[in-house]
């Protein structure tokens, strides 16, 4: 069980920093973002590219050699690429739907469709798992966990990166602007605050949490093309739990999701059905739009 | 036998500590032509909301006809006859005029899938006599020539009227209409007045939340005033005008 | 089905599409043609289940893949055949068309259990409870290895269906070097459309029909009505996923196994971007939607070998689901009644 959780704790920040980043974008802009994943996935597959050594070869189109960088700088850099990423696609895809007043559903549909075409760019860039260019570690012992060093410095950094987020969202003029838009773009736009901006911002520093989540991903696992869509109905389900609307319910729902799904395998009923794990889940999240779609956290939304 | 119809005893809902609705006791009797005014916010729609099913109260019992509606959903409440309208028209815009009319007609026992899968003859008959049904009213409101339209192309105006026939075309005992006079030109809102008063004559319960005081007082047999969630005032039209309460109600909210 | 200019053109499209396969393909035109038209067929089939939930009644279903394979799995586990590594085999089961029936139903049972708690949710979240719950269903199927085979799928149980094979199939088949089961499976699924679509353009113009419409324009204004919008939403959530399980029976046949990898969200969005390329809430709209996409999709091959010299599986895959998202994007943004929908019946805000 102690082994669980602490998995548990790596998946979870791997899903709480994820969550995180969809709920702000949900708050400010109202899109469910089914690309989400595919954002995440740029962040580790840039981060392999970019540090990977030169002629290894891991990009399946051979014709290109990764430029070899030293890694701590490839994951700024993918991180900072990220959130053009995210930039570009508000700038010319998503703002434009807006002032076209595109409905939300559509726009949703949109996104699937960017999903499916994103992740299978990477397919054809990348088709087999692979992973960052540092040494293997042996696992140590932390208060009552086990893990790498390396794994254990990410928990940490995510912790930090997370109480960061909540600093900014409750002390900067931009973090309170951006709750004022997430509450009321009517209000918002009456005192003066540019939405547009906001929103721009919004897209760029959530796909930049978004490609750090990939960062963290890849270290603790390995890269792969639908890295995030694999969890993707996990952020939805952290999101969901804690709360939509709130980034600190994200963060503990995304924690509390990532500890279930892996202490969920020691469950009684779950064995010889490990493979299910996920199952667990995702009930909860059903179970949890169904009978407290608000979350823990959140304030009662409609959601039918 | 009692001529209450609608009786509302010690309605509250509150929206985070903010007292929405507190209605002590609020009783309708049959055949009324009944208005609720109050300034803004007083909870006049939240009320509507509250007994015709569409919010549930935090306390409080409403019935109907001897019935406790209170817990009870919208379509069962529609069904046993407190049909109500809404503030913001709600037409089927890609409907025809004709269908919207021909829908409301139709009972649910019309509408079954498997009736309409084998199309009985029966169904037929149903169907022929709603049409039949939905043109007398269509023409009484004078939207008949639109029949084939779809609903959207209607005006504002129109679209009350349809609202308005889509109501009636199942003879319910009470009509809530919330705002029915509501961005409506003069000569239209004199035309749905004198439908309004037509329905009542006929007999059918009306309880009406307007704005338009002029026409609140010209025609109803009784108003209740609204003011903070609480009835302030419930009486003939020329007592409630010159009652104390409800001008300072009204100036109180226009000194805000 | 009115000439205008829009359906002529859809027509026009649509056979030009056809010809586009002779075009780029040197030889063995009519077995690729075969193979296409059979795969229009079962995902038009199914695409037309899914128009019930979104053209008519306005639900963002996306785990429409999980009706399909349940409607499968119960379909064969009832008829004779061999499940599993070990091919634990099975060999009494019923009749074809009472396990078909009985595989329908059960697809429609499992609308109505996902419905009951679901249909109420609005939009966005309904699509995210029906992605969780198709993967849901997804992962048990694969763990109850003892009945379903697991990973490794059931086999042997294309004779119950093929045994009812018309004559005349065999012969057709055996004149033109083509393959009898396929015809037999084509045949079937373009009849299962043609009775399909006869009965939905009954419900459609019926009082049931008329009902469901005005649930997706309002639903408020139908219960001030005194009619139950869950109920009704139900009704079609059943409908819609009991013909999504015939497709999906359909499909395990055409391949002569079950496997589940194939009930997987690709899959669901293959039909969401052949009903809306055929236009949202068109009766018609999926067979031409489904033609269409299915040449696209066989050509695809050239396309990635266009790009990649000497593509393999992967890549032709990646070239293939690239430009499905990218489909679905442009179908979205720039034309989303897409052939034969109405513009002004487009519903695209979430209610």
């Amino acid at each position: 069980m102690i082994e669980q959780l602490g998995n548990g704790l790596l998946l979870g920040i791997i899903i709480a920093v994820a969550s995180v980043a969809l709920s702000l974008l949900y708050g400010v802009t109202r899109i469910v973002n089914f690309a989400h994943g595919e954002i995440i996935a740029l962040g580790a597959i840039a981060t392999l590219f970019l540090s990977s050594p030169v002629d290894s070869r891991v990009i399946f189109l051979d014709r290109f050699s990764p430029l070899g960088n030293n890694f701590y700088i490839s994951v700024v850099i993918s991180v900072i690429l990220c959130g053009l990423l995210g930039g570009i696609l508000e700038f010319f895809l998503f703002r434009p739907l807006r002032k076209a007043e595109v409905g939300n559903i559509a726009v949703l549909v949109v996104t699937i469709g960017l999903s499916l075409f994103l992740r299978h760019i990477y397919l054809l860039f990348n088709a087999k798992p692979q992973n960052f260019p540092l040494e293997l570690q042996r696992r140590e012992t932390y208060l009552f966990f086990d893990m790498t060093p390396r794994n254990f410095r990410v928990l940490i950094l995510g912790i930090f990166v997370m109480v960061l987020i909540g600093l900014f969202l409750n002390y900067t003029r931009i973090g309170k602007a951006m709750r004022a838009v997430r509450d009321s773009n009517d209000l918002a736009s009456v005192s003066g605050i540019n939405s547009d901006n906001i929103i721009l911002f919004t897209w760029i520093s959530s796909s930049m949490l978004a490609g750090l989540a990939g960062v963290f991903q890849a270290t603790i696992n390995d890269v792969r093309y639908n890295m995030g869509f694999l969890i993707l109905l996990l952020i939805f389900a952290g999101t969901v739990l804690g709360g939509i609307g709130t980034s600190f319910g994200a963060m503990v729902g995304g924690f509390i999701i990532g500890i279930v799904v892996n202490v969920s395998v020691g469950l009684p009923f779950m064995e010889g059905h490990t493979e299910a794990k996920n199952a667990v889940a995702l009930a909860i999240m059903i179970l949890i739009l169904l009978f407290r779609p608000q979350g823990i956290f959140g304030e009662k939304e409609r959601v039918s | 036998m009692s001529n209450k119809y609608l009786e509302v005893t010690n309605l509250k809902k509150s929206f985070g500590g903010l007292k929405a609705v507190d209605v002590q006791s609020l009783n309708l009797n049959r055949n009324e032509l009944t208005s609720i005014i109050g300034p803004n916010g007083a909870g006049k729609t939240t009320f509507f909301d509250l007994i015709s099913g569409f919010q549930d109260s935090d306390e409080g019992k409403v019935f109907l006809n001897k019935k406790n509606i209170t817990k009870s959903q919208p379509y069962s409440i529609a069904r046993l006859g407190m049909i109500r309208t809404f503030q913001l028209t709600k037409v089927f815009d890609r409907m025809t005029v004709l269908e919207n009319m021909m829908f409301s007609a139709s009972s649910i026992n019309n509408d079954s899938f498997i009736k309409s899968l084998i199309r009985l003859p029966s169904q037929k008959t149903t169907e022929k006599n709603i049409k039949e049904k939905s043109f007398e009213i269509m023409k009484d409101l004078n939207i008949d020539h639109m029949a084939n339209s779809y609903a959207r192309e209607l005006s504002g105006g129109q679209k009350k009227l349809l609202e308005l026939g889509r109501s009636i075309v199942n003879d319910p005992s009470i009509l809530l209409l919330d705002e029915p006079l509501a961005g409506v030109n003069p000569k239209l809102a004199e035309e749905i007045l004198q439908i309004i008063l037509n329905l009542s004559e006929k007999g059918i319960s009306i309880l009406m939340v307007e704005h338009n005081i002029e026409a609140v007082m010209k025609i109803s047999q009784r108003v209740i005033v609204l003011a903070e969630g609480m009835v302030i005032a419930d009486d003939i039209p020329e007592n409630v005008r010159t009652d104390e309460k409800v001008i300072e109600a009204y100036l109180g909210s226009e000194n805000e | 089905m009115k000439f205008t200019f829009k359906s002529s053109f859809t027509i026009l499209l649509t056979i030009s599409s056809i010809f586009l396969v002779f075009l780029l393909n040197e030889e063995g035109e009519i077995p690729i043609l075969l193979n296409l038209l059979t795969f229009a067929g079962i995902y038009g089939l199914a695409a037309i289940g899914l128009n019930v939930h979104f053209g008519l009644t306005g639900l963002l279903n996306f785990g429409h893949a999980a009706f399909m394979g349940l409607g499968a799995y119960v379909t064969v586990l009832l008829i004779p055949h061999a499940a599993g590594r070990e091919g634990v085999v099975v060999t009494t089961g019923l009749p074809f068309f009472l396990a078909l029936l009985i595989g329908i139903i059960s697809a429609a049972l499992f609308g109505l259990l996902l419905g009951l708690p679901a249909i109420r949710l609005r939009g966005d979240y309904l699509a995210i409870v029906t992605i969780a719950a198709a993967e849901i269903f997804r992962l048990l199927v694969r763990d109850l290895e003892s009945v379903t085979g697991g990973v490794y799928g059931i086999i042997n149980f294309s004779s119950s269906l093929q045994q009812y094979r018309l004559g005349f199939i065999d012969n057709f088949a055996s004149s033109n070097e083509l393959n009898p089961s396929q015809i037999w499976i084509a045949f079937l699924s373009w009849t299962s459309i043609i009775l399909v679509l006869l009965l939905l353009r009954r419900l459609t113009n019926s009082p049931w029909g008329r009902a469901l419409r005005a649930v997706r324009e309002d639903e408020d204004a139908v219960r001030a009505l005194g009619k139950n919008a869950v109920w009704l939403k139900l009704q079609s959530f059943m409908l819609g996923a009991g013909i999504a399980g015939l497709s999906g029976v359909l499909l395990a046949f055409n391949y002569g196994t079950i496997q589940v990898s194939t009930f997987v969200p690709i899959l669901t969005f293959y039909v969401w971007a052949i009903m809306i390329l055929g236009g949202v809430g068109s009766l018609t709209g999926p067979i031409f939607g489904s033609i269409i996409f299915w040449v696209i999709i066989s050509e695809t091959t050239g396309i990635a070998q266009l790009i990649f010299e000497n593509a393999n599986g992967q890549q032709i895959a990646g070239v293939r689901f690239v430009l499905v998202g990218l489909l679905i994007m442009l179908l979205m943004i720039f034309r989303p009644s897409g052939l034969m929908g109405k513009k002004e019946e487009l519903l695209l805000d979430v209610k």
